[in-house]
């Protein structure tokens, strides 16, 4: 469905992507996460064919990204959602269905189902008069006008309430039960967790680490114990946990290999205790995420001198979040 | 070739759903405001071409009262006139009696006026009837008879003086003031012009004492310049102003100003927050957005333009000519939202582009019965099409193709930015112009191309130089516009060299340098080829209009008594300055901006050098 060979984009000297290989297949849902400025944006907009790679090379739906033709199979979701406010949100829903050469019955029919499953009233509401939360709906029933194979989603929950970022989520996850592909990024890991196939995680315009979750959780995560004891050890604090028998104390040690929690287990039976518990504790994708990001190279030691670049003609790193104006007028 | 019949109905279906889509939002955001606003523009336009259609504004409607008889040869001409109210003789509250033999006027302010008005009036009937003759040969040149009279009272109250004899008397000659006024407007010699607006009461005097009478009446003064008389500049002539033309041809621009404030918005509009940016992801290209997006404003333009010309008279050449300077508006205005970063910038572009362009088409057009430098502005073909003059295809082609050419090439470099990276950055505009000369770089060869690209703008550049300058004494201008053509031509040269450096398209060696120079050099030399255009109206014939084109290697000579060699060199003597300092100024580039302003100021320098060694070999 994708693959992409040592994709790079560099805006200016500010190397925004520094040769990404990754690839994703059809029907999978695929998450790109990392912090402000990782280059998750950069590398989304060079699949939706909106940005010009520097080098390297992509190809998606086995088309070259800047091809009309891939753009007809493609729905694409921008992090903001940039309507044109004046217009109803029927009128703009066609009006892009009239831009894929989709028939207006059809787009209707297409697009009320994604708003009924949205549950967005108020159709024939101007865009300006709606909240957030409804705006975002209508631009993901926007992204899905043209019925594409393969769906670019860019912070698809970004600003919205939970509830609402629920109902997005759980619309993403039925679209891969319809056998649709999704590439979408996010801040927040706990959606990408749930929700992703598999991940790539980018830091700096570099990967450093992907797979599926429990393959990351695997190589980069760390297994820790809490190992709860009914008598007190050096090893061990007080604990308040409801561990064992009635009555019985409960200290608590937390340790990384087994082979300590065999140590403890000696160590409370020769102090006429025992092990009341042990319990794994597995890492989350943000732990492992921010480990990753604290083990990166600092800006001095990256190549290219990326934080110099930074400061320099106003494209780094958020290059793609910027507007023109900013005089208040929209 | 039915592939590309399928993919022309593709894009076109594509333009004209975006150009619906624009006008029913745009038709949405249209707030009351707006709409008055819009009203204002046309009935402003409107009044403005009525008021000229009637004749002027109605002010000055039966101004002066002149007692003439009926069966006086003047007495039509009277009648005809605005502002000219014919009263029987015996009429004493009049300001001018016109009798068989002699013309009096009070010698008063008003009588002075009203025999000024009186000469214009008979002036003007006078072409009207010779423009009406079939047998043009037949109707010039026409002698008149010029008798000198003194000015004797008519009027008891001894408030009047005989004003100077207006000549014969002969109708048929068109004779009287009237052709004094066609000749001395006429020549380089006629220091009557200037002094007839000072001299009050021997003002007619100095008309008559005009030497130069053989061609009158003149035909607009249009005769003795095609006709290959000498011309000057308005420094030593008196140019017949064609008031009502102007005026009429002023009420065309009036409503493009407003058109492109509402484009501009709309332009703007899609780069602000972002929005433009789903229209980027859906299949269709840029070309086809901004096409489609311009389309209701160029067909909105067309049709105030119709209106216009139906309503005063012009006719299909009028709108011929106006449709091209719409779109040099609307293609302007386009770059620069395409480069502004706010509402703030776009009022400031969209302002300076109606000041620059207002200027640059009805300034030339005041001239119209002057010079044929105001053939550069489009408008003077309105003019000229308003006072029923026909119009060569060739003059129509020289005024109207540079504008639109230019227009071409704006919405070329504006549409090279319509994309995700260029669109939603913010970066000072001089910075997002050298962004879209470099979009149109791919390779080398890119660098001639857009040199000869540059044509169009170097030539409306270096025409408004000599239209601004034109008001100066000859011996100024001509060094002046040397030196105005080599800052312009070596800015058309060099901008885009500077971009792809900039940009890293190209490394930065002296090799680099050499080989960018040289094509740029060349592609100017070759798109320059194409100013002989200019010939075909007729601006080589004068000393401002060779003075801009000919260093540069367009109608160099006639190569009469020159060999073969030296025409050769001549020819291509701008091939090697053109690419001197356009490798002058490349390699300035490749090593910086300051650098790059400094060998711009060199290759000015020696451009300038060139110029003046060609005017003073041409003598």
């Amino acid at each position: 469905m994708i693959t992409v060979e040592n994709l790079r984009k560099t805006y200016g000297d500010f190397p925004a992507v520094v040769g990404s290989d990754f690839s994703v297949e059809s029907g999978e849902v695929f998450g790109i996460v990392g912090p402000n400025g990782a280059g998750k944006t950069t590398t989304l907009k060079m699949l939706a064919g909106l940005v010009e790679p520097t080098g390297g090379s992509a190809s998606v739906l086995g088309y070259d990204p800047e091809e009309p033709a891939m753009r007809r199979k493609l729905g694409f979701l921008p992090e903001e959602s940039p309507l044109y406010e004046d217009m109803t949100a029927r009128s703009y829903l066609r009006f892009f269905a009239d831009l894929y050469d989709v028939p207006r019955d059809v787009a209707d029919e297409r697009t009320g189902a994604v708003l009924d499953r949205l549950d967005l009233e108020y159709r024939d509401r101007r865009l300006g008069d709606m909240s957030k939360g409804m705006k975002r709906k209508v631009a993901i029933a926007r992204s899905l006008v043209n019925d594409p194979d393969l769906l670019i989603y860019d912070e698809p929950a970004s600003g919205l309430d939970p509830l609402t970022t629920n109902v997005v989520l759980e619309f993403v996850r039925e679209l891969r039960d319809e056998d649709k592909t999704v590439v979408f990024s996010a801040h927040n890991l706990f959606h990408v967790e749930s929700i992703c196939d598999r991940v790539v995680i980018m830091n700096r315009g570099e990967i450093i680490a992907r797979g599926t979750v429990p393959e990351i959780r695997a190589e980069h995560g760390e297994t820790t114990y809490r190992v709860f004891t009914t008598v007190p050890l050096p090893e061990t604090l007080p604990a308040d946990d409801e561990v064992g028998g009635e009555g019985e104390e409960r200290h608590v040690a937390v340790v990384d290999e087994m082979a300590a929690v065999e140590s403890l287990r000696e160590a409370a039976e020769a102090a006429g205790g025992r092990v009341a518990d042990i319990r794994t504790d597995e890492a989350s994708l943000e732990d492992i995420f921010l480990r990753l990001a604290r083990e990166a190279p600092t800006t001095s030691e990256a190549e290219g001198g990326r934080g110099r670049a930074a400061g320099g003609e106003g494209v780094a790193g958020e290059h793609g979040q910027r507007a023109p104006g900013g005089n208040g007028q929209s | 070739m039915t592939d590309l019949r399928t993919r022309l109905v593709a894009h076109a279906r594509t333009v004209l759903r975006i150009a619906r889509w624009e006008v029913s939002r745009s038709a949405g955001t249209l707030d009351r405001r707006t709409a008055v606003i819009g009203l204002v523009a046309v009935l402003v336009a409107g009044g403005i071409a009525a008021g000229a259609a009637g004749g002027g504004v109605a002010l000055d409607r039966d101004l002066y009262r002149v007692g003439i008889a009926g069966d006086s040869p003047y007495y039509d001409a009277v009648d005809q006139s605005s502002t000219l109210d014919p009263r029987p003789v015996s009429d004493p509250n009049v300001e001018l009696v016109v009798s068989e033999t002699h013309i009096s006027v009070a010698d008063t302010q008003t009588g002075r006026a009203a025999y000024s008005a009186f000469r214009d009036a008979v002036q003007s009937y006078n072409e009207r009837q010779m423009a009406r003759e079939e047998n043009q040969s037949a109707a010039f040149p026409v002698v008149v008879d010029l008798q000198y009279r003194e000015r004797a009272a008519l009027v008891p109250a001894g408030s009047r003086v005989d004003g100077g004899a207006g000549g014969s008397g002969d109708a048929g000659t068109g004779g009287g003031g009237g052709t004094d006024a066609g000749t001395g407007s006429g020549t380089t010699d006629g220091d009557t012009a200037g002094d007839s607006a000072a001299d009050g009461p021997d003002a007619s005097d100095a008309a008559a004492a005009d030497d130069g009478g053989v061609d009158a009446p003149s035909f607009g003064g249009m005769a003795s310049l095609f006709g290959g008389d000498t011309s000057g500049s308005p420094a030593s002539i008196s140019p017949p102003f064609p008031f009502a033309s102007l005026v009429l041809a002023f009420a065309f621009l009036v409503p493009m100003n407003f058109v492109i404030q509402a484009y501009g918005s709309s332009i703007l509009n899609e780069r602000i927050n972002r929005r433009g940016e789903l229209l980027l992801v859906a299949p269709i290209s840029p070309g086809d957005i901004v096409a489609g997006k311009t389309l209701p404003y160029l067909l909105g333009t067309v049709a105030i333009t119709i209106a216009i010309a139906a309503a005063v008279g012009g006719g299909v050449v009028s709108v011929a000519a106006v449709v091209p300077i719409g779109l040099l508006f609307l293609a302007s205005t386009f770059v620069g939202a395409m480069f502004a970063r706010s509402f703030k910038e776009l009022t400031f572009v969209t302002v300076t582009v109606s000041v620059f362009l207002t200027t640059y088409t009805f300034v030339p057009a005041i001239f119209t019965n002057v010079t044929p430098i105001a053939l550069i502005s489009p408008l003077t073909l309105v003019v000229r099409d308003l006072a029923g003059e026909s119009i060569p295809l060739g003059e129509f082609l020289f005024s109207v193709g540079p504008i639109l050419l230019a227009a071409g090439v704006l919405f070329l470099l504006g549409v090279g930015v319509y994309r995700e990276e260029d669109m939603f950055t913010q970066r000072p505009v001089p910075l997002k112009f050298l962004d879209a000369l470099d979009s149109r770089i791919s390779r080398a060869r890119s660098v001639a191309t857009l040199s000869a690209l540059s044509i169009p703008f170097v030539f409306i550049a270096e025409l408004l130089a000599i239209a601004v300058l034109f008001v100066l004494p000859v011996d100024l201008t001509v060094p002046m516009i040397l030196l105005a053509v080599a800052v312009i031509e070596e800015l058309a040269k060099s901008l885009h060299v500077l971009a792809a450096f900039e940009k890293a398209r190209f490394s930065r060696t002296l090799r680099s340098s050499l080989v960018l120079g040289g094509l740029s050099g060349l592609g100017f030399f070759v798109g320059e080829k194409f100013t002989a255009i200019a010939q075909l109206a007729g601006l080589q014939s004068l000393t401002l209009g060779q003075t801009a084109f000919a260093p540069s290697g367009v109608g160099i000579g006639d190569g009469t008594g020159v060999s073969a060699l030296v025409v050769l060199g001549l020819f291509l003597a701008p091939l090697a300055l053109h690419a001197v300092t356009a490798s002058v100024t490349a390699f300035g580039a490749s090593r910086g901006r300051s650098a790059y302003g400094v060998a711009l100021a060199g290759a000015i320098a020696i451009h300038l050098v060139y110029n003046l060694q060609v005017v003073s070999a041409l003598g």
